[in-house]
């Protein structure tokens, strides 16, 4: 077996400034951020058979599902089928039923969706890849999605 | 736009290494989201600075060395003023990114990592870019793109 070889949890100290040197890397190969909306957009253009699909935004949208996975076959627990969101669903947290948990799941990614591209990016291409080439919008962002989720998770925890 | 197979293969390995650290810190688990979100665990906010922490220095070095990329040319890094989009949209994300517990490139580690809900998330996301861009092509001219979204998508607007 290959488990156990990756801690349950990497620490911030060793993911962070590895995720870093990822953004560096990928600007040096490509000149573009390693943001993640393009790659729905652009992937979803691969699949339909649109004109000017950039075909290797698909390629990196399955890469970051397969490393995840090579990544979670590393670690104890290994790849677990489960429905997942334990907090929404479990009954000593907020004990939402599936259908119930399922619209607010969809409705946020339907709004997180629209606001990334609205903002033109989201944690990753602003938050992480913005900020880094010192761009005020990203910045502007940044801080505005910080604290639109800070607040928004203070009222559903009252709930 | 035709990419090369140097592109795709490029996209394909950052791909992976970029699932494989947010998988490697726990960042598909709804639960990480939560309590970094409720403000009672911290190592995501510092995770997030560990990574500008180190990119943006390197960054400004390399743009000040005038480097060039491998594929793509002279590196040039964006630096855009705020707009009024950059707020609202992300006020929105961010209020999304609370309720959905996962932004988008944690939701395909999430789906791949065996959570199965996660296909109702990546759904929502795909409905909600394509409603922004649905909006955006029926009014024309009042497209914005930020300096997080990749520039080869802008270009070919």
């Amino acid at each position: 077996m290959l488990s156990a070889v990756l801690p349950d949890r990497l620490p911030w100290y060793l993911a962070g400034p590895a995720l870093g040197l990822l953004v560096v890397g990928f600007f040096l190969f490509t000149n573009q951020p390693l943001g993640a909306t393009g790659a729905y957009v652009e992937t979803a253009k691969t699949v339909r058979r649109l004109p000017g699909a950039v075909t290797w935004r698909a390629f990196y949208f399955v890469g970051i599902a397969l490393g995840g996975l090579l990544a979670v076959l590393l670690k104890d627990d290994g790849f677990v089928r489960r429905k997942g969101y334990d907090v929404l669903l479990d009954p000593m947290d907020m004990n939402l039923s599936l259908p119930v948990a399922s619209v607010v799941i969809f409705v946020g990614a339907v709004v997180m969706g629209y606001g990334a591209r609205m903002a033109g990016g989201c944690t990753s291409g602003h938050g992480i890849c913005g900020t880094a080439q010192r761009s005020p919008a990203s910045w502007a962002a940044t801080v505005s999605f910080m604290a639109a989720a800070v607040i928004t998770t203070f009222f559903v925890n009252q709930i | 736009m035709n990419t090369s197979t140097a592109h795709k293969v490029i996209g394909l390995l950052f791909g992976i290494g970029f699932g494989f650290v947010l998988a490697a810190a726990n960042l598909h688990e709804y639960s990480t989201i939560h309590n970094m979100l409720s403000l009672e665990e911290f190592d995501v906010f510092l995770l997030m600075g560990g990574a500008i922490g180190v990119s943006l220095p390197l960054l400004w070095l390399l743009e000040r060395a005038k480097a060039k990329t491998v594929l793509a040319g002279p590196l040039t890094l964006s630096r855009s003023p705020v707009k009024r989009e950059n707020v609202v949209g992300g006020a929105l994300f961010g209020i999304g990114w609370a309720l959905s517990g996962t932004c988008p490139a944690p939701a395909l580690v999430m789906l791949a990592s065996g959570a199965g809900l996660a296909v109702i998330t990546i759904a929502g996301l795909f409905v909600g870019l394509g409603l922004r861009d649905a909006q955006t092509s029926r009014a024309a001219g009042t497209v914005i793109t930020g300096d997080g979204e990749h520039r080869d998508v802008v270009a070919s607007r």
